[in-house]
């Protein structure tokens, strides 16, 4: 107790960089920094940068929605995520700093009778993986979402929902600061307003960075940069089949307790939960366009809001406070890239689409037992780059995009 | 304050209406005796900032009591658990040549020289009610939200919002009052001038007896007249350009003003007029691309580089220069009270200084974790003084730290206002209402909104093995692909072969990407040479549409797509007795010679002109006719009293379902996903590899070579269980595959189904096992229809 | 996204009544190798700066043009209708965002 009065500082001021690191982390996001941190703790390697443009959890580490749930369609996405989750069931205690993870569960709302089987698919195959997840129909929904329009008086009527209790939101700026925190203190170093310029190579192979603070020699490097994935790529001459897209959110002002499960619905695009502060906390899909221009659009409130009344028509006089936009790698099968490149020495975290803040734990682990060993663990085996040139694909989409 | 249930009511500027029931909120009991105080009491030492990521960790099964606990104390206001949408909202796209937003003088005479110089349209937009000004329109009480990407700009207007595109746009939102940091200043009595002008001058009220007023601008000052007239005795005036006092506090007790302590002399009073100069309102230019930079001399941040067509007008950049910035905060010596850098927040200087000796040494860290800014007021008040803070706290200065983004929305704003009223789109068939009158159960698919039966799926399944069926197909896409190269057009869309099709037959094609995958199917007949008849699956058509579009403006093939699905309907006559039926109502033969299994004509049906095709989805002997949208209930009603005594019954999308899957036809998108492929989907015989090219032929091809990783196949369950579609088919305890649908067939009396296995299961005859309610049940595959493999009834 | 789009048929329209498709691809010509298809069909440019793409306008005259847009600012520098007679022409592919859930 007495602890929380004392005041100690999070991680070091920022010093200045070495000649030489044996990795280099680019990206101060949660699956950068998770990366660093594993790297330290479960394998002793602690001469490691992190090399973040702006501060850490600039980008999509902390503009995400902050759902953390491993109900995916795929048994590899189900397994991977699965092991995520449970990661973060421990996380608090493991970096001795509250999260606030709330696993109040979550509801993936069905307006059709394909999305029903698409439910049910994935309930399937959660179960199977031992994943706590299962089809629930209106009566049951009603009880768990007393709040909730179930009426039939609606565009789009709700037939029934996937469950999944164990699903939660967190604080998603705690996870980095954490993450951060226990980084530093195993000799990680940080260094935030470091922004990477060049990826050096020789003979197919890593051998340092350019940075806007000077050049860095290193034998490792892992790109940690959703949203930006493409630029560094290109830096290293490795090709990526991603795209950027924007992605938006926005809150409410802070209100009482209302609401006591994150509510989804894909056909409408959007997600709701209430945050411990008491905001409303609405998401949507990502914006069809590529662009890195991270700002803020109007008709993103406008349909979001039209989508939030139809299922809570409660929230009508609820005001908008802050909407904000973060940048997306969205790959061909909605799963990520995660791994070795052809390059030696040059390894990857992208393609995660709007998934990548749930499996930062899990990316942390297997991205550094994959340094420390060179092998590739098996929970991340299916997610290769190679897979686009095997014809191997992991797809996170029930259909084709045509037809839904 | 609650007004009438709607939470976070600022009252000081919602007018009185009759009958408003108003409530305090976040209180427990009364603002008076608010119990909530205990927590604000004991909250300073006990409650540092970030308390909450240090405490509560162990033991973890605790957390979420604690939690629960956390959430009930945050949060202001209540929503009603059964509120309903009430309110009624429009939206008006609107443009003009000049937008001004703000009433005030500068607003004002932007408005007026606008409309003097006639330069067209000129609307001023204003917070309170602003002046009539000749040729200019005027929308107040109105607030603009924010200025998006493209010039938008949209107003809050009650109960309409106004989206602006304007030719110009004035921005005159003025500044807005700093407050100053120092001991005591949340106490009721501490009020910034804008108050006092707007208690005295706008409601008549006194603001206190005896006032103290410290200010670092003019405006301070300028309400000393104001107050003497109010009858305010005025105690003290510090104008800080002159002095700065070395301590300020503010003194109170239950939360009230009592004193005010400068320089260890306390001055008795229940006013304290506080001014710590005044920041430009550049939200919305800032929002517009102007940079936004400090100005040291007059300590506040100035916009600069505005964008083309975007004007800044009055105090917005130009204000009066306080002599100095007034310091960070005060030093209250002995002082109690807490010095309070954000009021929404709850944000303390302690909490900042607190904050970036832990590490939060970045503006945008030490928001995130002391939440300053993140509060209703989005920063007006507490934005420049935390800034200010940092500055001296990390010994830098106010230019380089910058700002955080301006992000919008500019005021909060409601939900019901931005959803408007809601439109999305629904369709009907023209038959629509017959199957209203026939008793079915309307379902939606896509947009449309279909039978799923008239009450007995099973029974109108079985009749229409038996006797006669029909059904409303109008929700199919219907094109028409027409010219020279029509064939050559589709014959490099599809895979399968079109050049040598004749005149008069029809051919189930399934429509591929590049990447091979299946995007569409349907049947495609040729009508004349150079013109072709395309169906696509209902929720599918646009897509279609904008793909066959797409590659003949790539391609630039003398052939024109013309879209006709809302222009026919059509309905499918099957049974046994269809024929007997058709033959009843048309002069064409339609004897199997006349019209054998996919053919097509052109004939009248009951004196209608139709497009018959004779095909088989639902594999009985039928013919799909293809006409005029308006001829739909009476061709309906007619097919439904000439075919009474064959015993014709109407039935639905569900029965259609068991039928097709008796002949183990796919439904794109249920039986195939965004990776399936012909040759996988069982369909290898469409694939014509040999032809030169066509979209999806090298990725077929690669398919070919590198082996079948699964394959889409039919199954009959052991002991007629029926699985659910999406149930996994498990091998050694892993999924194996999945099924994709499943029914019972009454006329098999069997549980079939399709499903996506491992390439070693797709054999005629393996057993495989489904999971059903957590049992394993077994299955059969089969790789032929369960109906009819040989399709004699389709041909008969 | 908020900004107007100027269609070759229509002139400057909200962008919303308009459906993106993607940067524009080559189609191999012949046979492409295994990879040389994966590329193909997998793997884009993702630009950031100017970059040539595909729109339709969906909610207007129903035409397919190309627009060149800096990714970084969403500036349109330049929309056209797309010539039919050069060889290697940009291609069609799948439509950019598929239905799936996001969270």
């Amino acid at each position: 107790m007495r602890d929380i009065f004392r005041t100690r500082r999070m991680w070091r001021r920022r010093g200045e960089l070495k000649p030489r690191y044996d990795v280099v982390v680019i990206g101060g996001g949660s699956h950068g920094l998770a990366t660093a941190y594993y790297l330290a703790k479960n394998h002793g390697i602690t001469n490691v940068a992190v090399l973040e443009k702006s501060y850490i959890g600039s980008g999509a580490a902390g503009r995400n929605t902050t759902i953390i749930r491993a109900n995916y369609r795929t048994p590899e996405g189900a397994e991977f995520y699965r092991s995520s989750v449970e990661l973060y069931e421990h996380l608090s205690l493991d970096l001795d700093f509250n999260l606030l993870f709330s696993q109040q569960g979550h509801l993936t709302l069905a307006h059709s009778d394909r999305a029903m089987i698409t439910m049910a698919e994935r309930a399937e195959v959660n179960q199977l993986l031992g994943i706590d997840s299962r089809l629930v129909y209106n009566d049951e929904t009603a009880r768990l979402c007393p709040e909730l329009n179930l009426s039939d008086d609606v565009t789009w009527p709700i037939l029934g929902a996937l469950y999944h209790p164990p699903g939660g939101i967190i604080r998603h700026d705690a996870v980095v600061w954490g993450l951060a925190r226990g980084a530093d203190r195993r000799g990680v170093e940080i260094h935030p307003y470091t922004e990477v310029t060049g990826i050096e190579r020789s003979n197919g192979r890593v051998t340092g960075v350019k940075t806007t603070r000077g050049e860095i020699a290193c034998d490792t490097v892992i790109s940690a940069t959703a949203g930006w994935s493409t630029l560094i790529g290109d830096m290293a001459g490795v090709p990526l089949p991603i795209t950027t897209h924007i992605l938006q959110a926005f809150v409410t002002e802070p209100l009482k307790p209302f609401l006591h499960v994150i509510i989804v619905s894909s056909q409408m695009h959007v997600y709701i939960s209430q945050t411990d502060r008491g905001e409303f906390l609405i998401g949507a899909e990502i914006e069809p366009y590529t662009t890195y221009r991270g700002t803020s659009t109007f008709p993103f409130l406008e349909y979001s809001a039209r989508h939030t009344l139809e299922l809570f028509p409660q929230l009508e006089s609820a005001k908008v406070l802050r909407q904000w936009t973060g940048l997306c790698d969205i790959s061909p099968d909605y799963s990520p890239i995660l791994g070795l490149t052809e390059v030696d020495g040059f390894l990857i975290s992208c393609g995660w689409g709007t998934y990548g803040f749930k499996a930062a734990p899990i990316v942390g682990t297997t991205l550094a037992e994959l340094v420390a060993t060179g092998r590739t663990p098996q929970l991340i085996a299916p997610f290769t780059l190679e897979r686009f040139y095997t014809d191997t694909l992991v797809s996170e989409l029930a259909a084709a995009a045509v037809s839904h | 304050m609650t007004v009438d249930g709607v939470p976070n009511v600022r009252v000081c500027v919602e007018p009185v209406r009759e009958g408003a029931t108003v409530r305090a909120q976040n209180v427990l009991g009364s603002l008076d005796r608010d119990l909530l105080n205990v927590v604000d009491r004991i909250g300073g030492p006990f409650t540092p900032v970030g308390f909450y990521y240090r405490t509560m960790l162990r033991p973890r099964r605790l957390w979420p009591q604690y939690e629960r606990v956390l959430r009930n104390l945050a949060g202001l206001g209540c929503l009603d658990k059964s509120g309903r949408r009430s309110g009624r909202y429009d939206v008006e796209h609107r443009r003009a040549d000049v937008l001004v937003i703000g009433g005030g003088e500068a607003g004002v005479a932007a408005a007026r020289a606008a409309a003097e110089n006639s330069v067209g349209s000129v609307v001023l937009v204003d917070e309170r009610a602003a002046p009539h000004i000749d040729g200019v329109e005027t929308l107040a009480p109105a607030r603009a939200i924010g200025f998006y990407e493209g010039g938008l700009v949209p107003v809050d207007a009650g109960n309409v919002l106004y989206r602006f595109r304007a030719g110009k746009v004035v921005v005159a939102t003025g500044t807005v009052e700093q407050p100053l940091l120092f001991p005591g200043n949340d106490l009721v009595g501490v009020l910034l001038p804008q108050a006092v002008r707007r208690l005295v001058d706008d409601w008549a009220l006194k603001p206190g007896d005896r006032g103290v007023i410290v200010s670092a601008d003019g405006a301070g000052l300028d309400v000393v007249e104001q107050l003497r007239r109010a009858g305010v005795e005025i105690v003290e005036v510090v104008d800080l350009r002159e002095s700065l006092p070395s301590t300020l506090a503010a003194n109170g007790r239950r939360g009230r003003l009592e004193s005010v302590t400068i320089e260890g002399r306390e001055l008795a009073c229940d006013l304290l007029v506080m001014s710590g100069g005044r920041q430009p309102a550049y939200s919305l230019l800032a929002q517009a691309g102007a940079r936004v930079e400090y100005d040291a001399r007059r300590g506040i941040f100035v916009p600069v580089d505005l964008p083309a067509n975007v004007e800044a007008a009055g105090s917005v950049t130009e204000t009066e220069p306080a002599a100095a910035p007034p310091p960070p905060s005060f030093d209250g010596g002995d002082a109690k009270g807490r010095c309070f850098v954000c009021i929404c927040e709850d944000v303390t200087e302690k909490d900042v200084k607190r904050a970036l000796a832990e590490g939060f040494d970045s503006l945008e860290l030490a928001k995130r974790y002391t939440t300053v800014t993140m509060g209703p007021c989005q920063g007006r008040l507490c934005h420049l003084p935390s800034i200010r803070l940092y500055a001296r706290e990390t010994g830098s200065d106010e230019g380089a730290i910058g700002t955080t983004t301006a992000r919008p929305p500019w005021a909060p704003v409601s939900l019901g206002l931005l959803a408007g009223r809601g439109l999305e789109p629904a369709k009907r068939t023209a038959i629509h209402h017959r199957h209203v009158e026939l008793g079915a159960t309307m379902m939606w698919t896509g947009a449309w909104r279909r039978p799923h039966s008239y009450g007995d799926a099973a029974g109108e399944a079985r009749h229409v093995h038996e006797a006669l069926g029909l059904i409303d197909v109008s929700t199919l896409g219907k094109l028409l692909v027409e010219g020279p190269d029509a064939a050559a057009f589709l014959e490099l869309l599809y895979p399968n072969r079109f050049a040598d099709m004749k005149v008069g037959r029809v051919r189930y094609g399934v429509l591929g990407s590049d990447a091979g995958r299946i995007m569409d199917d349907g049947t495609i007949g040729r009508i004349a040479d150079d013109r072709f008849y395309v169906t696509t699956t209902s929720t599918g058509a646009d897509t279609v549409i904008e793909w066959f579009d797409w590659w003949n403006a790539v391609w630039g093939m003398d052939v024109e797509v013309v879209n006709l699905t809302g222009a026919l309907a059509a309905v499918n006559v099957a049974g046994p007795r269809s024929r007997e039926l058709l033959g009843r109502l048309t002069d064409v033969d339609v004897s199997n010679e006349g019209i054998a299994y996919l053919d097509t004509k052109e004939a009248h049906v009951a004196g209608v002109p139709c497009l018959i095709l004779r095909i088989g989805f639902v594999g009985e002997l039928g013919y799909e006719l293809h006409f005029a949208s308006p001829y739909g209930e009476y061709l309906w009603d007619t097919l439904l009293e000439r075919g009474k005594d064959l015993g014709i019954r109407p039935f639905g999308l569900e029965p259609q379902r068991i039928l097709r899957l008796e002949k183990m036809h796919i439904i794109v998108g249920q039986d195939t996903d965004s990776e399936s492929n012909v040759l996988e989907a069982g369909m290898p015989w469409i694939a014509k590899l040999d032809k030169d090219d066509f979209v999806g032929k090298w990725a077929l091809e690669h398919v070919q070579a590198r082996g079948f990783r699964e394959q889409l196949v039919g199954f009959e369950m052991a002991n007629g269980v029926v699985p659910a579609e999406g149930g996994q088919i498990v091998l050694d305890g892993r999924s194996a595959g999945r099924v994709t649908s499943a029914r019972m067939s009454p006329h098999l009396g069997k549980a079939i189904g399709m499903a996506w296995v491992r390439p070693q299961l797709a054999v005629e005859d393996a057993r495989i096992e489904i999971k059903v309610d957590g049992r394993l049940e077994a299955a059969r595959v089969r790789l032929k229809p369960f109906f009819d493999p040989k399709g004699e009834r389709l041909r008969a | 996204m908020s900004f107007l789009l100027p269609c070759p048929n229509c002139g400057p329209r909200d962008v919303d009544e308009f459906a993106y498709a993607g940067e524009t691809t080559e189609r191999p010509q012949g046979t492409p190798s295994p990879r040389e298809l994966a590329s193909y069909i997998h793997f884009r440019r993702n630009a950031a700066g100017v970059q040539r793409e595909w729109w339709y306008h969906r909610f207007g005259c129903e035409l397919w043009f190309l627009a060149e847009r800096d990714t970084r600012t969403n500036e349109v520098l330049k929309t056209e209708l797309p010539s039919t007679d050069a060889a290697g022409s940009p291609t069609p592919h799948e439509p950019a965002t598929p239905d799936t859930p996001a969270v």
